[in-house]
């Protein structure tokens, strides 16, 4: 994978939060007719189809032609929840995909449409004002050989400040992410000569109301060692971006889960090694669509 | 894909699934008031299998290392009735297989993940405990050791435990056309018979189920040096199913499975393999949702 993994979890997470929010902001008389919650139990089930006229991971270009279709599903495991100083212990392993249909898929030299499929599994630590701490190893690979598998364990800090905050919050968060088993040219997202550690800081600020919500994810990305490499040379600055997410729901909650509509458009910022691996061309626009689900 | 597989994992999970279903309705009364954590009409079902072998429908894949098979599948259930058409169902699911020995990382591409197939299937249950499942598969190779074969096809089963209690059969046909790919490398995509039946008993603490397919071809499926043969393999197995608990738990059904299989292959398949027979060993962890 050369990859865009935190905004597809933005995606994810958005569609989520936005089910939960927009439930919450019900009218009461509406709370009370509301249907029976079809899932009372300890799994959950997210999934989604996203389609995209151009694939980044972490400003890293990854087709140039063609678009590229994400289907992705995660299983959740509420495992813990109290009132102590942990608060919640949830663990989630899921799939990701991306399907192209230009360079790097059909149109590429394997002639296959299957360019990437990760498997990830996270583990999550809720405590008290909001904050959370996961733990995710992700494989990524690539079933039509486009990349070769790059294995990584990640650090996520958030906050989620609407506690506080309310309609102002920016739920604030930082990735920190090692690869690890890798060699030169291989097993790495730049394709360099060393193992890299990449940091990521972001905010996503935004609004749901009772018939969409929109949010407004900004995040930036960095080498902090060796993740941006290029010419034997790592480049600190990995890519800045801005994106306007709108989603939404299809109905109400039924037995079959809460669905969503969501779509957006994403400006990147690119650093040195990313314009690179973009022909040249210091910024892209990505735009999107999707659908989503929560069970 | 050179492959027996899904329907074996199948066949676990059917099983699985059914024991579970009976173990529950064995569990004392006092038990059965806890609450169903999924009332929805979403289900998930899903496991890992580890096995010696790997035969699909008879056709050799890999008998070296270790094969490992994770899968997952999603159930909508769209509609329930009393009419004629009793349930519709929608399932999308995956299933995988990974190998160590020489369809895997100590072959050619060095890479784990042998097979990955895409399925979504469109179930309708009847009266008699009648069913037609219509399903679409993409059986794809991410190692790249085989080509993807695109399959349609059409299993229609009966469940007889209404009717015939602990001594029901549960018998099946499977039709599958390949649409673009074969699964023997051959010439022509083929069309592939299978018959089956499933009989077992289940127990408040396991199940076992004896099952016992054989697959033919009704044309290409099992091309060979001497042309097409009909008969393709005959399989007996014996799968043990033990739940963890008597009933649901806020996190689904949980189970340890593991059987044995004994195969009997046709020639084309015991030319491509170098034996007449083959017997696989399997084990693994089934959840249900």
């Amino acid at each position: 994978m050369f990859s865009m993994f935190t905004v597809r979890k933005n995606a994810l997470a958005l569609a989520a939060a936005t089910c939960t929010l927009v439930l919450a902001s019900t009218p009461a008389r509406a709370q009370d007719a509301a249907p029976a919650d079809p899932n009372p139990g300890a799994l959950t089930i997210t999934g989604s189809l996203d389609v995209l006229n151009q694939y980044m991971f972490r400003g890293i270009r990854q087709n140039s032609t063609g678009v590229a279709a994400w289907p992705a599903v995660d299983l959740g495991f509420s495992a813990y929840s109290g009132d102590g100083g942990l608060k919640s212990v949830g663990i989630n392993v899921g799939t990701w995909n991306s399907l192209h249909s230009g360079d790097t898929g059909t149109d590429g030299p394997s002639g296959k449409l299957w360019y990437e499929s990760d498997f990830y599994a996270t583990l999550g630590l809720g405590f008290g004002g909001g904050t959370s701490l996961s733990t995710t190893y992700t494989a990524y690979t690539s079933p039509n050989s486009g990349f070769t598998t790059v294995k990584e364990i990640a650090f996520k800090l958030a906050v989620d400040d609407s506690g506080y905050l309310g309609k102002g919050a920016v739920k604030p968060y930082v990735v920190i992410a090692q690869e690890f088993g890798t060699d030169v040219a291989t097993g790495q997202a730049d394709g360099g000569d060393n193992a890299g550690t990449y940091m990521e800081v972001g905010v996503s600020p935004g609004y749901a109301g009772s018939k969409a919500s929109i949010a407004f994810p900004i995040k930036v990305g960095f080498s902090l060692a060796d993740y941006y490499e290029l010419a034997g040379e790592d480049n600190k600055f990995g890519f800045a971006s801005i994106a306007g997410i709108v989603t939404i729901p299809l109905g109400s909650t039924t037995s079959f889960g809460a669905w969503n509509l969501h779509g957006g458009v994403e400006y990147q910022a690119l650093g040195t090694t990313t314009e690179f691996f973009n022909s040249g061309e210091s910024s892209q626009v990505i735009g999107s669509i999707g659908i989503g689900f929560s069970y | 894909m050179l492959r027996v597989r899904r329907v074996v994992a199948r066949w676990c999970g059917a099983c699985l699934l059914a024991c579970v279903i009976v173990g529950v309705s064995a569990s004392p009364a006092a038990a059965q008031g806890s609450a169903d954590p999924n009332p929805g009409a979403v289900t998930f079902t899903g496991g890992v299998d580890v096995l010696n072998a790997y035969f699909f429908r008879g056709i050799p894949q890999d008998d070296t290392g270790v094969v490992t098979w994770p899968y997952g599948d999603l159930g909508f259930s769209v509609f329930s009735g009393d009419g004629g058409v009793k349930s519709v169902g929608v399932n999308v699911g995956m299933w995988n297989s990974l190998h160590t020995g020489s369809a895997g990382t100590d072959g050619p591409s060095g890479k784990l993940w042998y097979e990955s197939d895409f399925y979504a299937t469109l179930g309708l249950g009847f009266g008699g405990g009648t069913s037609l499942g219509v399903t679409y598969t993409a059986y794809t190779s991410p190692n790249g050791m085989f080509g993807t074969v695109k399959e349609v096809a059409f299993k229609l089963a009966v469940d007889d435990s209404g009717a015939l209690g602990p001594a029901a059969v549960k018998p099946y046909l499977l039709l599958a056309q390949e649409l673009d790919g074969q699964a023997d490398g051959g010439t022509n995509e083929g069309t592939y018979l299978e018959l089956g039946i499933g009989p077992g008993y289940a127990g408040s603490k396991a199940s076992l189920t004896i099952p016992v397919k054989v697959g033919l071809s009704l044309g290409d499926y099992y091309e060979g040096l001497t042309g097409d043969e009909t008969f393709g393999f005959l399989s007996v197995g014996g799968v043990v199913t033990i739940p963890f608990s008597s009933m649901p738990t806020k996190f689904g059904s949980w189970n340890i499975h593991g059987g044995v299989e004994f195969l009997m292959l046709g020639d084309r398949n015991e030319a491509v393999f170098g034996d007449s027979s083959h017997v696989i060993g399997s084990v693994g962890l089934g959840l249900s949702y």
